[in-house]
């Protein structure tokens, strides 16, 4: 906890604190509601790379806390993060039911299925950038462009389902669509719950043959 | 008495330099002064033996007990300061300090405050507002305001004026008086040891050259004595004579 406390008082950059607010953007009647994601993604990049700017890691260093300490309140800053803009964004996902928003024309709307798959989207994007970002330890830009690699498109997919006739049912707010949905979000939970300690232990493991 | 501090064959392999073998022992109550040329080694040791930088082999004994299984323990009782790092340029020092004392168990508001003091140190302003010599003085403050045991500095005078470093060697001496602390400092100014340091360690192309108490390490350089030295050698002229001397060509 005193690294995470660190982490927010010292290292983590604005943009991370904004882009978590971001999340209210599901309010917004028409719009690509993945970007939410992309925001997601983009404030750990901006965040790593302040932190190299700002020599965190030396700092950190000589605390009385080990390499992998470091890799584990780093990764738990943007886990916070993630999370909280999910669950910034529910609110305004049931402001807008309550309000009678259409159904959103540019993608899918922000029901049980599209928290699942944003929970994919975070969980492929930190498994990619954590332990690429780590094996140099400064290297931020290139862990984030090889991490959009595979993560664009996924955000690309999610936008695209929604204009399936087929699957209609993931893009309806409709209670009768939940049971359906759910198995989705549960998929995106497990999938997040799994892939992120697996991503700050290999994380951890390069960044120990790290040189500072 | 356990030393402090034992290094043992510590090894480092980087292109176009090796860090080879590097041992020595610091006991309870002593200065030891890290010299060389740059690029000698000097940062590179004190990086390794912190695991900053992860030795190729060797080992660290801190306290009696290995450095490496222990690291979080040890670096409680560890104090460590690299000039020329600036962390957080635009935080307020006493952001900085409302996290770094949080990480101490034996974190003392008053001595801090009394180094601020003595330090002249503003707490409300930033990292970069402040001159390098006195960022190294806050860096020290931190450094000196946890009960460490072992102090670690890598060129804590340099950047100092002359009043600023004499202040800071006499308190590097007031902490090792009671004989239960030690500083390992690295550093150009050899002047500065001549004045307070009890043993001497000097790295020559990433290996130990030299390490010894200082009298016995200016006497074992005796053989670089001239006829025309009337006195016992310093460290600078030893350091002077010991260096391979480099060619300087002009440009015709």
């Amino acid at each position: 906890m005193k690294l995470l406390y660190k982490e927010l008082a010292l290292a983590a950059h604005p943009t991370l604190f904004i882009f978590t607010l971001l999340g209210c953007l599901v309010i917004v009647p028409a719009y690509p509601y993945s970007v939410i994601f992309l925001f997601g993604c983009l404030a750990p990049y901006i965040t790593f790379l302040y932190a190299r700017e700002t020599n965190d890691a030396w700092y950190t260093a000589v605390l009385p806390v080990t390499k992998k300490d470091i890799v584990r309140a780093k990764c738990r800053l943007i886990i916070c993060a993630q999370l909280s803009q999910l669950l910034i964004s529910i609110p305004f996902a049931l402001l807008r039911i309550r309000l009678a928003i259409p159904n959103n024309p540019v993608g899918l709307d922000p029901t049980a299925a599209w928290y699942g798959f944003g929970l994919m989207i975070f969980a492929l994007f930190d498994l990619i950038f954590f332990p690429a970002y780590y094996k140099s330890g400064y290297k931020a830009g290139k862990a984030f462009l090889l991490a959009m690699l595979f993560v664009l498109p996924a955000m690309l997919s999610v936008e695209v389902l929604s204009h399936i006739p087929a699957l209609a049912w993931l893009d309806n707010t409709a209670v009768q669509n939940l049971p359906a949905q759910l198995p989705v979000l549960l998929a995106g939970a497990l999938c997040y719950a799994i892939v992120l300690p697996l991503a700050c232990r290999i994380a951890g493991y390069r960044f120990e043959q790290v040189d500072l | 008495m356990t030393a402090l501090l034992h290094v043992q064959n510590l090894c480092k392999a980087y292109p176009g330099f090796t860090l080879t073998n590097v041992s020595f022992t610091l006991r309870p109550g002593r200065i030891m002064g890290l010299i060389g040329k740059n690029g000698a080694g000097k940062s590179t040791t004190l990086k390794s033996l912190l695991n900053i930088v992860r030795p190729d082999s060797g080992a660290v004994y801190m306290f009696g007990r290995d450095f490496y299984a222990e690291e979080r323990d040890l670096k409680q009782q560890t104090g460590v300061v690299f000039g020329g790092i600036d962390s957080y340029p635009l935080k307020k020092l006493s952001a900085v300090t409302a996290v770094t004392r949080r990480f101490y168990d034996g974190w003392e508001p008053a001595r801090y405050k009394s180094y601020l003091r003595q330090f002249g140190i503003d707490e409300r302003k930033k990292l970069r507002d402040l001159s390098n010599g006195m960022k190294v003085k806050y860096l020290l403050a931190l450094a000196l305001s946890h009960q460490a045991r072992l102090l670690i500095l890598d060129e804590p005078t340099s950047g100092l004026d002359p009043v600023s470093r004499g202040e800071l060697l006499q308190i590097f001496q007031s902490i090792v008086a009671d004989g239960t602390q030690s500083i390992l400092f690295s550093t150009h100014i050899t002047s500065d040891l001549d004045r307070c340091a009890d043993d001497i360690t000097y790295i020559q192309n990433g290996r130990v050259l030299a390490s010894a108490e200082k009298s016995v390490f200016l006497q074992s350089f005796n053989h670089l004595r001239t006829p025309e030295d009337t006195a016992p050698l310093n460290l600078e002229a030893i350091m002077l004579r010991s260096e391979p001397a480099t060619a300087f060509t002009t440009m015709p």
